[in-house]
């Protein structure tokens, strides 16, 4: 049972105070915080077999051990995550093995193929610097003290990620031909992918409880643009399009197509054309998941019924 | 060769915000007309980032003045110890809680 009732733990986490127990929360704080580590902890697993599918594109040994070096961080940062919501009484059992893959709470994004090695470290730019960006803010302004100690080893992770990312982005686009295109390519359907991965805009949510409750600091909008704000110059700087800029007047970064709109999956296109949708088109689109979501999702957990198995015959 | 340690010094270790060079990576750098040469160890003989650390370095020396070429020479003795990171790069890694 939690000493304090909703609204005196709200006015207190505003003030400063951490949580270090589940002991402390109340029902509405634990149910906001069992959210938001599922979204994480199922984000950065099915990150590992996609970044897996692509990272047998690698062009040389070393490359590859980099990047399974980065798939072995967000197995990592997926069991921090379950590990804090077993505190909280849930089932790691359950989440990991027990779900319906469609009941995975990661973004769409990481349902679709990777399927080169351009895919893959534009993944690392554009992926793991919205991961950085939304990690960022939940270790500047969490209010559960456990989570925001774990993040320090995360977010130092997450940023090698992102700057092998930008490294190869750059090495491709001074390549040239072939390599350049490739990379323009994936930046065509993975920055409007990003874009939308930080959900709703603020002048339709007008409430969140993870904001209450101080589990992050920014509204969406505010880290949409924290993310455009690096990936737009990373795209310049390399010379690659992105579908938005700096507005100079407002320092704001706006959108140079109707946001949100159609995807279509199998061409990996986005339909411009066709105009704005709504939101709720989208969370349709979310909810039915994207092409690789049961392979991804079997692909981590094939081998548990048979060896567990096995154990039990021993 | 102040200009091309200087320049080193803007190259960072693919995960903590040490300067390569405050880690101890960098044992030599020459320069002979518009080619420089750099002795480079890494911490592990499998480190995982080599290609990563050597394009960041070819990258940064080639934005130099006059220096058409890059040649990085792998020294692997003696070999890396903590005892190479430097006051500032140890301060550092203290601040992110790794024992230096």
């Amino acid at each position: 049972m939690s000493p304090f009732n909703d609204d005196e733990l709200k006015q207190k986490v505003r003030e400063g105070f951490l949580l270090e127990s589940p002991d402390e929360m109340t029902e509405g704080y634990r149910k906001a915080i069992v959210t938001q580590l599922t979204v994480q902890g199922d984000t950065e697993l099915i990150s590992a077999p996609a970044y897996w599918m692509a990272a047998r594109d690698a062009p040389s040994n070393n490359t590859q051990v980099t990047v399974v070096a980065i798939i072995q961080d967000e197995l990592a940062h997926a069991n921090i995550a379950y590990r804090l919501l077993e505190d909280m009484g849930v089932s790691r059992e359950k989440l990991v093995y027990e779900r319906e893959p469609a009941q995975f709470k990661h973004p769409y994004g990481f349902d679709q193929p990777l399927e080169n090695w351009a895919e893959m470290v534009v993944a690392n730019g554009f992926f793991d610097r919205a991961g950085y960006t939304l990690l960022s803010d939940v270790f500047s302004n969490t209010s559960y003290g456990p989570l925001k100690r774990a993040l320090v080893k995360v977010d130092l992770e997450e940023n090698f990620h992102l700057r092998h990312g930008e490294n190869w982005m750059r090495r491709l686009s001074k390549a040239g031909g072939e390599a350049r295109a490739k990379v323009q390519r994936a930046i065509d359907w993975m920055f409007p992918m990003t874009v939308e991965w930080f959900g709703l805009p603020d002048d339709r949510k007008r409430h969140s409880d993870q904001l209450d409750y101080r589990l992050k600091g920014l509204t969406n909008d505010q880290l949409r643009q924290e993310w455009m704000s690096h990936t737009v110059a990373l795209c310049k700087r390399n010379g690659f399009r992105a579908p938005a800029h700096r507005d100079d007047a407002t320092g704001r970064y706006v959108l140079e197509y109707p946001f949100p709109c159609r995807y279509d999956a199998a061409a990996k296109r986005w339909l411009f054309d066709e105009g704005e949708i709504t939101w709720d088109e989208v969370f349709d689109r979310w909810k039915a998941r994207g092409p690789m979501n049961e392979r991804y999702v079997e692909s981590i957990r094939r081998s548990h019924a048979s060896v567990s198995r096995l154990l039990g015959a021993a | 060769m102040a200009g091309l340690w200087a320049a080193l010094r803007d190259v960072m270790d693919p995960e903590f915000p040490i300067t390569i060079v405050d880690l101890g990576l960098i044992y030599d750098v020459r320069r002979r007309g518009d080619v420089v040469e750099v002795d480079l160890t890494f911490t592990a003989t499998a480190c995982p980032c080599m290609d990563f650390i050597r394009e960041d370095i070819r990258e940064r020396l080639l934005r130099e003045d006059g220096v058409g070429e890059v040649r990085i020479l792998e020294v692997w003795s003696p070999p890396w110890t903590r005892a190479r990171i430097s006051a500032e790069g140890r301060a550092v890694l203290r601040k992110h809680g790794v024992a230096a």
